[in-house]
C-alpha cells in the first residue's frame, strides 16, 4: 500500500501543490515546489530498500530464521565475502601502483599508460568473463571470480587515485623531505594518507560491483548472492527465499556503505592556501624502469589483450554470417532506444535533486542526497525484484512494460547524472540568475536562459554516462524487459548461455565500442573533479 | 516576455498623487525593514532614504546585513516586515511584493556575474527590448559610456580583465535605463590600482547618467570617497547616516568612529565644552554628557610642533615610506593647581598612534611637543 502510493505519485511528479500564493512570491515558493518534487523522487528511489524491509518484516521471524540460517546461505556468504575480501585489496594495490607509476615517476610513455590503465572499464565484466572462458574453458570457482573481477574493476580504484596524485601539491612532499623523510617514507607517510578518500571511494565502488554483478559470475558458474537470487527467481518466481537472499545482500551493501563512511573519516584533504601550484615532481625510476614497464604490459595483456583477442577470434571464426541476423539489428535499435529514453528520464529526475543540493544546501537536501546515495547502491537484482513484485501486486497495468524498465534504469544510474549536474550547476551560480532578473527577465525565463543553458553541457555528459550504463546493463534488464524486447546485453547473454560464442561476438564488440567513449569521459572528468 | 516598462524618468518627477513627506524628492525610501534567515535576525529594522540622483554608500563589516538590505531593495528577497518605496510606488510592504524583474533597478554583483555563455555584446544586450541593428547601436553607446572600445563587443567575458568585466556589468545594468543602480561590492575583487581607476569610471558614468546609486562596501575609504551620503551599518541596524565629512569627523559612537578610520581614544573629563585629557583641554561641540568620558580624535588632528605644553615621548615607530607611524607615550593629565580634584577624574598618560611624514624626527626616546587641531568628539564612558 505504501508502494501503491509512491508509485502512482511518480506518475505525476510535476504536479505542484499551491504554487505561488496570493502575494506571488515566486522566489520563495520555488524551493518548496522543488523540495516536494525531490521528496517524491527520493521516495521512489527508496522503493527497493523499502521493499526488502517490508518483505523481511512480513515474512516473520520464523521464516527469516528458516530461510537465512541454512547451509546454502552460509556457502553464498562465504563465496561473496571471500570474493570481496580478496578482490578489493588486489584492486587497491593494482590501482595505486598503476596510478603512482603513471603520475609520479619518469615512466616511459606515461601518457599512453594512463589511458591504457583506464581502458579495461570499456569491457563489460560479463564480456571479460566470456573471453576468459573461451581461453580457459575450465575456469571457475573463487579463483576465476577473483581473476575476472580484479581485471575488470581495478580501474575503479586507479582512476580516482590517479586524479588525486596528479593534483597533489608537490610542496607537501618537499616539506616531507625537508623534515628528513626518504622517498619511501614520504610515500607511506605523506602521499598514501592523502589517497585515503579516493581509495575508499574506489574500493566501495569495486565492492558494490562485486555484490551486484551477475553475468560475469554466472558465466563461470561461481555462485554469489546475486546469481543465487536470480536462479531462485527463475525457478520459483516470487518466492520468500529469493526475498530473504535479497535482504542479506542489501544488508551487506549497507555494511559496505557504513564501512566506507568510517574509512573516509571526517577529514578533508583540500589544499590550504591560494596561489598557483607547481607540477608534481616525477621520481627517477632507474633500474626499476624495466620491471615497471613489464608490470604494465602484463596487466594490460590480461585485462585488455585477452578479452579483445577472444572477441576478435570469435568474430573472425563467425565470418560475415553473424552480422546479418535480424536479431542483431533489433537488439541494437532497442538498446539505443532504451538508452536514449532512460538517459533523458534519469537526467530530468536528477535535476531537481542537484538543484536543491547546490542552490539550497541544508539538512533537507543533505538527507535527500543521502537517501539517493543509499538507494542507488542497491544491486540491480534487488531493484528488479522489488519492481517486479510491486508492479504485479499494486499496478499490474504497467507490469513488464517499458515504463518499469526505464524506472529501474533511473534508479540504478541516477548518481551518474547527479554528479554531473551538480558540477554543472556549481558553474552556474545563483548570481547569474539574479543578474538576469535585475535585467527584467521573469524568474522562469531567467532560469531557462541562464541556469539551464549553462548546465546543458554537464547534463549532456551525465546523460551520456547513463546511456552507456544502460547499454551494458544485464541483470535488471533480464528480469524487467517486456516480452520480445532484447538489448545488446541480454542478446549477448542468451547467445553465450547457449554456447553460441561466435554469434555472441558481434554483440560483445558493439558493447565495447559503445563503452569506449564512456570510459574516456570518466577518465577526462576525473582529472577535472580531483581535489574535491 | 518584456516586462512593462516604467516611463523614462523625467528631470522633475511628476506628482500624480497626494504628495506625502518623503515621497517627492526621496527616490528610495526603506522603512522598518526586517529580515531573518533561519532564526537569525540579519536586519533589525532599517530606515533609509536616498534622494534622486544622489549616491549613497552602505558601509559595514561583513555580516552586518548590508548585502541583505541591498537584496531586499533589488527584489531578490522579500522583507519579513517594513516597506520599500521606489519613486513613490510601494514595491515591498505588507501584502505587496514586486519581483526583481519589474522593479526597474540595475544591479551589479561582486564579481560582475557576466553570463559566461554570451559575448560581451550579448551580455549588454541581454535586457534590451531592441533587437538587431538598434540593439547593436545601443550596445556601442553603452560601451562608450563605460569607456570601452566598440571592438570589445565580440569578446568573451573570460577574455576581459576584472576591471573590464565590472565595467561591462555596469553597462549591462545601465542598458535598461534603470532609475536606481545597486552596486554590491563591485570593486572588492579588483587589485588596488585597478580598483581606484574602475571606481572613478563607474562613479563618473553614473553621475553623468544621473542615476540614483547605492553602493555596498566594507571598505570605509571607498565609501567616503564614492558617496554623497554614507550609511554605517552595524549588527543589522544603521548606526549613522550622513555626509562623508560628518560621519568621519563626528561619528555617533565609538564603534562607528573606529570602523571609519584610525581613531585616538583618550580618557577625558568633560566640563562645559572643554574636555580635559592628556593632550590638554580639547573643545567639543554639543557634548552629550559631562564628567568622565571617552574623547575621540583623528590621528591627523594631532601634530608635532616646536615648543608647547603638551609633551610626549616616542616609544617606537613603523616606517611606511611616505609616512611613519609614531607611538607616543603621553604625560599624565595636568590639573590646574588649586582646583578641587574629582575622585573619578581620569589620570591619562596613554600611548597613542599618530602619523608623521618625517621619519628622522621621531626616534625612540625623543621628547616631542604636540598640539591638537580642531574639535574632538566625546562618547559616554563605558566601564
Amino acid at each position: 500500500m505504501v508502494f501503491m502510493k509512491s508509485t502512482t505519485a511518480v506518475g505525476t511528479p510535476r504536479r505542484k501543490t499551491h504554487h505561488g500564493g496570493p502575494k506571488g512570491r515566486s522566489t520563495r515558493s520555488g524551493p518548496w515546489a522543488v523540495v516536494v518534487l525531490c521528496l517524491v523522487i527520493a521516495l521512489f528511489s527508496l522503493l527497493p530498500l523499502g521493499y526488502v524491509a517490508v518483505m523481511t518484516v512480513d515474512a516473520g521471524w520464523d521464516t527469516v530464521v528458516k530461510l537465512v540460517f541454512r547451509a546454502r546461505v552460509a556457502d553464498l556468504l562465504l563465496n561473496t565475502v571471500a570474493l570481496v575480501v580478496i578482490t578489493v585489496p588486489l584492486c587497491v594495490v593494482l590501482g595505486i601502483a598503476g596510478a603512482w607509476l603513471v603520475e609520479r615517476t619518469r615512466l616511459r610513455g606515461h601518457k599512453f599508460w594512463a589511458v591504457m590503465l583506464a581502458a579495461p572499464l570499456a569491457i563489460p565484466a560479463f564480456v571479460n568473463s566470456y573471453a576468459w572462458v573461451s581461453a580457459i574453458p575450465s575456469l571457475g570457482g573463487i579463483f576465476g571470480g577473483v581473476l575476472i573481477s580484479t581485471l575488470s574493476y581495478f580501474p575503479l580504484v586507479y582512476i580516482p587515485v590517479a586524479a588525486v596524485l596528479s593534483r597533489m601539491d608537490p610542496a607537501l612532499e618537499q616539506t616531507g623531505s625537508s623534515l628528513g623523510l626518504g622517498p619511501w617514507r614520504i610515500f607511506f607517510r605523506v602521499v598514501l594518507p592523502q589517497l585515503r578518500l579516493a581509495t575508499a571511494g574506489g574500493a566501495l565502488l569495486v565492492s558494490l560491483h562485486l555484490l551486484a554483478e551477475y553475468g560475469a559470475f554466472a558465466m563461470i558458474q561461481f555462485d554469489t548472492f546475486t546469481t543465487a537470487i536470480y536462479d531462485q527467481f527463475r525457478s520459483t518466481f516470487n518466492g520468500a527465499a529469493a526475498n530473504m537472499l535479497a535482504s542479506v545482500l542489501v544488508l551487506l551493501c549497507l555494511l559496505l556503505l557504513l564501512g566506507e563512511t568510517k574509512a573516509r573519516g571526517s577529514a578533508r584533504y583540500a589544499r590550504v592556501g591560494a596561489g598557483a601550484q607547481a607540477n608534481p615532481a616525477r621520481l627517477r625510476l632507474g633500474l626499476f624502469q624495466l620491471p615497471g614497464q613489464l608490470f604494465l604490459v602484463a596487466l594490460s595483456v590480461l585485462a585488455l589483450g585477452v578479452p579483445l583477442f577472444h572477441v576478435f577470434r570469435w568474430l573472425i571464426a563467425g565470418g560475415t554470417a553473424i552480422w546479418t541476423r535480424d536479431a542483431l539489428i533489433q537488439a541494437l535499435l532497442q538498446t539505443l532506444g532504451y538508452g536514449l529514453v532512460g538517459a533523458a528520464v534519469t537526467t530530468v529526475l536528477a535535476f531537481p535533486l542537484a538543484y536543491l543540493v547546490i542552490r539550497h544546501p541544508g539538512p533537507v537536501s543533505k538527507m535527500l542526497e543521502g537517501a539517493n546515495y543509499i538507494s542507488s547502491s542497491m544491486p540491480g537484482i534487488v531493484v528488479a525484484l522489488a519492481l517486479v513484485t510491486i508492479t504485479i501486486h499494486n499496478v499490474p497495468a504497467i507490469y513488464q512494460t517499458a515504463v518499469v524498465l526505464v524506472g529501474a534504469y533511473a534508479l540504478l544510474f541516477m548518481p551518474r547524472a547527479l554528479v554531473n549536474l551538480r558540477a554543472g550547476l556549481a558553474q552556474a551560480p545563483k548570481e547569474l540568475d539574479e543578474a538576469a532578473q535585475a535585467l527584467g527577465k521573469p524568474p522562469l525565463l531567467a532560469f531557462l536562459k541562464v541556469t539551464l543553458r549553462l548546465t546543458a553541457p554537464a547534463a549532456a555528459g551525465g546523460a551520456a554516462l547513463v546511456f552507456l550504463g544502460i547499454v551494458n546493463e544485464l541483470t535488471a534488464t533480464l528480469l524487467l524487459a517486456p516480452n520480445g524486447t532484447t538489448t545488446l546485453a541480454t542478446e549477448f547473454w542468451s547467445l553465450s548461455s547457449e554456447i553460441d560464442y561466435t554469434g555472441a561476438a558481434p554483440y560483445a564488440l558493439l558493447m565495447i565500442l559503445l563503452s569506449a567513449p564512456m570510459t574516456y569521459l570518466l577518465f577526462a572528468q576525473s582529472k577535472k573533479a580531483a581535489g574535491q | 516576455m518584456t516586462p512593462p516598462r516604467r516611463p523614462v524618468p523625467a528631470l522633475a518627477p511628476k506628482l500624480e498623487f497626494e504628495p506625502t513627506p518623503g515621497h517627492v524628492t526621496d527616490h528610495l525610501q526603506v522603512t522598518g525593514a526586517r529580515k531573518s534567515f533561519g532564526g537569525t535576525e540579519v536586519l533589525k529594522g532599517v530606515d533609509l532614504t536616498v534622494a534622486q540622483g544622489r549616491t549613497t554608500a552602505i558601509v559595514g563589516a561583513s555580516g552586518s546585513g548590508k548585502t541583505t538590505l541591498l537584496r531586499l531593495i533589488a527584489g531578490f528577497e522579500a522583507a519579513d516586515a517594513g516597506s520599500i518605496f521606489l519613486d513613490g510606488t510601494e514595491v515591498a510592504g505588507p501584502g505587496k511584493w514586486v519581483p526583481a524583474h519589474k522593479r526597474s533597478v540595475g544591479y551589479v554583483a561582486q564579481d560582475g556575474a557576466l553570463f559566461p555563455h554570451l559575448s560581451v555584446g550579448q551580455n549588454i544586450a541581454f535586457g534590451l527590448p531592441e533587437r538587431g541593428r538598434a540593439a547593436n547601436t545601443r550596445v556601442g553607446e553603452l560601451l562608450e559610456m563605460v569607456s570601452m572600445d566598440h571592438s570589445y563587443a565580440k569578446r568573451r567575458p573570460s577574455q576581459l580583465s576584472g576591471g573590464q568585466q565590472q565595467r561591462v556589468a555596469l553597462a549591462r545594468a545601465l542598458a535598461r535605463r534603470p532609475e536606481l543602480m545597486l552596486l554590491d561590492e563591485p570593486f572588492s575583487a579588483l587589485d588596488a590600482g585597478l580598483r581606484v581607476a574602475t571606481r572613478r569610471t563607474v562613479s563618473k558614468t553614473l553621475t553623468d547618467a544621473g542615476v540614483t546609486t547605492i553602493l555596498v562596501t566594507h571598505d570605509q575609504a571607498e565609501a567616503l570617497s564614492f558617496a554623497d551620503q554614507v550609511a554605517v551599518m552595524r549588527d543589522g541596524r544603521l548606526a549613522q547616516i550622513g555626509s562623508p565629512f560628518v560621519v568621519y569627523t563626528r561619528p555617533s559612537d565609538r564603534a562607528t568612529a573606529e570602523f571609519l578610520g584610525d581613531a585616538v581614544i583618550l580618557e577625558a573629563w568633560m566640563e562645559g565644552s572643554l574636555a580635559l585629557c592628556s593632550l590638554g583641554g580639547i573643545p567639543v561641540r554639543r557634548p552629550p554628557v559631562q564628567g568622565r568620558v571617552h574623547l575621540m580624535l583623528r590621528p591627523e588632528q594631532i601634530r608635532i610642533t616646536e615648543g608647547g605644553k603638551i609633551r610626549g615621548k616616542v616609544v617606537d615607530t613603523d616606517y611606511f615610506g611616505p609616512e611613519t607611524t609614531v607611538r607616543i607615550q603621553l604625560a599624565p593629565i595636568v590639573v590646574d593647581e588649586g582646583r578641587p580634584v574629582d575622585p573619578h577624574q581620569p589620570v591619562g598618560g596613554e600611548v597613542i598612534n599618530i602619523r608623521h611624514w618625517n621619519a628622522m624626527l621621531a626616534r625612540p626616546g625623543t621628547e616631542l611637543s604636540l598640539k591638537v587641531v580642531g574639535e574632538g568628539v566625546v562618547f559616554p564612558w563605558e566601564g
